[in-house]
């Protein structure tokens, strides 16, 4: 006992000195500097034979219905399809299905792509876009994507290769996220075996790399799929291997000395020695993600505005930036990121522009607390150590609201129950304010918008105006990109009026490239597409 | 020039006597005395509030407003540090306390009982030891919810039988004494004999393995704390310091996690060398 203790002690001491690295004094800036987006990297020149790439953890499973989460959508984008395909540039064009019709409001048709073969050989059918759809709205399987869902009625095959799906109120949003696993497509067969999606039986999908081992808590490997449908996406990498490194020094380190080719969604403390590799580039891309704080409880000290707006105005949103996300982001002013604006970007710059900007004002906030008859009413903000950031926005929550006269507590979550807050209602109880940070899977920002309805999932804050749900409603049966957003932005308008949630700054997607590659996308997209088919050769 | 070693000698005199003249010794009780004046005046010694954010100081290196810098949140380390002491020294405390008390009893129980009760408790001593004291803590806390209480409740029953198997082992030997037969023979109860005369002589072994255990407990704490299981923040505590430290190395600032780290280090040899310095100081004197 004492050896091992001693040794472990010494260890512990080892770890901290170690993991220090060269440097001996903290960036003043936190690490941060001025970034620049980078829309894509350059096509790949040539093919290469194996590719390694870093998640920050192993999915629990592969099973698209509870894909709804960063790591799990960067493995599958690359293993399964859905019947629409969100592009780099956030556009949602045909997958699986070859066309997609909306002949009335309450109707969307699909016809399905003919010669397309799962990864075992077998051809894709309306059977298993049927199966692969409904599964969504089994209550057994629970699918994590049933928002997506709310409006349907039905999914029916109406022809061999047609798949038909009947609404209950007209619904532009179920289009686009069809791009996303709401629409994968995975063969009825393999549906049906016991422990589908799990290390043992896997998936069998028609992307463009097929899975072939899954080394529980160390790798995912995949091998190209020399059937693939799609020439213009043909894999260039004949192997690509997924490890996990959930520790963050590790995963940084890993990418610096070259023992993996790359990653997304990198930590922001590792930006500056990423920033200056010799071993490959770090890339900054579009992004629809947006942090924020989420008033869970409206009913509390949190359902008066002028106590949420009264927070929102003491927060210091260039502190947290430079401390959070190492100076790499931008101060939000709205809960739904600019970039989620897919279908209207530079509209959105004007919708935007509109919007009240965040500045910081304790002596104002401290007397909206007042008129309010809030001082010394607590406020309740969850903490964690699941990542830095949480600890510290916690931090500058507490500390911002004693400044305006609340009392807010800390309420520490441990790592694996944070992500219950945003799934079970009792594991919220007693809390006011959740961090969250907050993507949009498609370019559609009524994706964000449309949650904050009456009775949505996750509408946490359990939010209600019935001019906000009408407008939901208007939003969703405008099939006009331009005329959606146009409503979409009166919705923002209300979010921002009536502080839903409090938006606190945008991030853009990061990506680690080692210098032998190029052509992964740097957007967010590659949690829908499949990024790594267009990897391959830098020279 | 002289007044400071003078004066030095003189706050280190007492404890040198009882370190019995050993340097090594004297520096350890000395660290160990720092640390509980430190955990007890801690409002009144530290620069600032432990819990007060600066983002403007976000990861500062040392300077004379933070001697060892601020965390991530811009909080002073020292403070922290200073104020990491209570939760460091707090929650080994009571698990050597509550450990050794049960350890004793069921130790000495075995001892003086012997046949039937002797085999059954020897049985659960070991049941526990094949249960790692961490493992048995995350379990707790699944059940009780993270903080202090479930880890400090599990490492107290994991570590009795660190206690438990020294107390039998030295309380066989002395039940064996003449001494002891002797009551017997008067007639005096087992009870009697047992918290009058045997506890008394097995107490300062009893005392070394417990202040050695001190140190180990603190261990286990501050992991648990690291990964998140015990001590949670806004709380000033050395294991999650480390925690909320570790990402700002990829930074290069070392001080929000190493700080605590050196502490942590230095408390528990500190402990080590003068639970060992008791256990040799009792073979002394049996010899």
């Amino acid at each position: 006992m004492r050896t091992s203790r001693l040794v472990a002690a010494t260890a512990l001491l080892a770890l901290a000195v170690s993991a220090c690295g060269g440097a001996t004094s903290a960036d003043k800036n936190g690490g941060s500097a001025a970034f620049e987006i980078t829309e894509d990297t350059p096509p790949a020149k040539g093919p290469v034979d194996s590719v390694t790439w870093s998640l920050y953890a192993e999915p629990q499973s592969l099973d698209y219905a509870y894909a709804f989460d960063y790591h799990p959508n960067t493995v599958l984008a690359n293993v399964c399809e859905q019947l629409m395909r969100i592009t780099p540039d956030l556009k949602v064009e045909p997958g699986l299905a070859s066309a997609a019709a909306n002949p009335d409001p309450k109707r969307w048709v699909y016809t399905i792509r003919d010669g397309v073969k799962f990864h075992d050989g077998s051809t894709l059918t309306a059977d298993d876009v049927v199966a692969s759809l409904r599964r969504h709205i089994d209550p057994k399987v629970g699918s994590y994507w049933i928002s997506a869902y709310m409006n349907v009625k039905s999914v029916e095959k109406t022809g061999p290769m047609e798949v038909t799906v009947h609404l209950k109120k007209p619904d532009q949003l179920f289009n686009e996220e069809m791009g996303t696993s709401a629409g994968t497509v995975e063969s009825a067969a393999w549906l049906a075996k016991e422990g589908y999606g799990t290390p043992d039986v896997g998936v069998n999908c028609t992307g463009p790399f097929a899975l072939e081992s899954w080394q529980k808590g160390q790798a995912l490997n995949f091998k190209k799929f020399d059937g693939y449908w799609d020439s213009s996406l043909a894999p260039k990498v004949n192997t690509l291997k997924m490890v996990f490194i959930p520790d963050p020094a590790a995963r940084v380190n890993a990418l610096l000395s070259g023992e993996v080719d790359g990653g997304y969604l990198l930590p922001p403390p590792g930006f500056p020695k990423l920033r200056t590799a010799g071993t490959g580039t770090l890339y900054f891309g579009p992004n629809t993600t947006a942090v924020n704080l989420i008033p869970t409880d409206l009913k509390g000290t949190l359902g008066d505005l002028k106590v949420r707006r009264a927070l929102s105005m003491a927060l210091d949103r260039e502190g947290i930036i430079k401390a959070a996300a190492g100076g790499v982001a931008t101060p939000a002013k709205a809960p739904a990121a600019i970039g989620a604006w897919g279908i209207a970007p530079e509209a959105a710059k004007d919708y935007y522009a509109k919007l009240p900007a965040l500045t910081r004002d304790v002596a104002g906030a401290k007397k909206l607390i007042e008129e309010a008859g809030a001082t010394g009413k607590k406020v309740v903000i969850a903490t964690s150590t699941l990542s830095p950031e949480i600890g510290v926005i916690a931090n500058a929550v507490q500390s911002a609201g004693q400044a305006i006269g609340l009392k807010v507590e800390l309420k520490a979550v441990a790592p694996e129950a944070y992500t219950a807050l945003f799934s079970d209602e009792k594991a919220r109880e007693g809390i006011d304010l959740v961090m969250t940070i907050w993507y949009n899977s498609t370019p559609d920002p009524l994706e964000f918008y449309g949650i904050l309805e009456t009775g949505n999932f996750a509408n946490y804050g359990g939010y209600s105006n019935p001019e906000y749900d009408a407008l939901v409603d208007e939003a969703n049966a405008q099939a006009d990109p331009a005329a959606r957003a146009e409503v979409i932005a009166k919705l923002q308008e209300i979010a921002v009026r009536d502080v839903i949630w409090i938006p606190l700054y945008e991030v853009p997607h990061s990506m680690f490239l080692n210098k032998r590659l190029t052509g992964a996308p740097t957007s967010i997209a590659q949690l829908m597409f499949p990024w790594a088919a267009r990897l391959g050769s830098a020279g | 020039m002289t007044a400071v070693p003078v004066h030095r000698r003189r706050i280190l005199a007492p404890l040198a006597r009882i370190a019995g003249g050993d340097k090594l010794v004297t520096a350890a009780l000395a660290v160990l005395a720092l640390l509980i004046v430190a955990a007890v005046l801690a409002p009144l010694i530290a620069p600032h509030d432990p819990d007060a954010v600066d983002l403007s100081a976000t990861l500062s290196g040392s300077t004379p407003e933070h001697l060892l810098g601020a965390d991530q949140s811009g909080r002073d380390v020292l403070s922290r540090l200073i104020f990491g002491a209570r939760t460091g020294l707090l929650g080994p405390l009571v698990i050597v306390i509550v450990s050794t008390l049960l350890g004793m009893l069921i130790g000495v129980t075995a001892a003086w009982r012997g046949g039937v009760v002797d085999s059954v408790l020897s049985r659960v001593m070991e049941l526990i030891f094949s249960f790692p004291a961490l493992l048995l803590a995350i379990i707790l806390v699944a059940v009780f919810g993270v903080g202090l209480t479930a880890p400090v409740i599990a490492m107290s029953v994991a570590y009795a039988p660190y206690v438990g198997r020294l107390a039998r082992s030295v309380a066989m030997q002395e039940k064996a004494r003449p001494y002891i037969q002797a009551y017997r023979v008067q007639g005096w109860s087992g009870w009697v004999i047992c918290v009058k005369h045997l506890l008394p002589n097995i107490a300062p072994l009893i005392l070394a393995q417990s202040a050695i255990n001190f140190g180990y407990a603190l261990m286990d704490l501050a992991a648990l704390s690291f990964l998140g299981f015990g001590v949670q923040p806004p709380t000033a505590d050395w294991g999650a310091m480390i925690n909320e430290g570790a990402p700002a190395l990829l930074q290069g600032a070392m001080l929000p996690a190493l700080a605590p780290g050196v502490a942590i280090v230095i408390t528990v040899v500190a402990f080590s060398i003068v639970g060992e310095s008791i256990a040799d100081r009792v073979a002394r004197r049996e010899q």
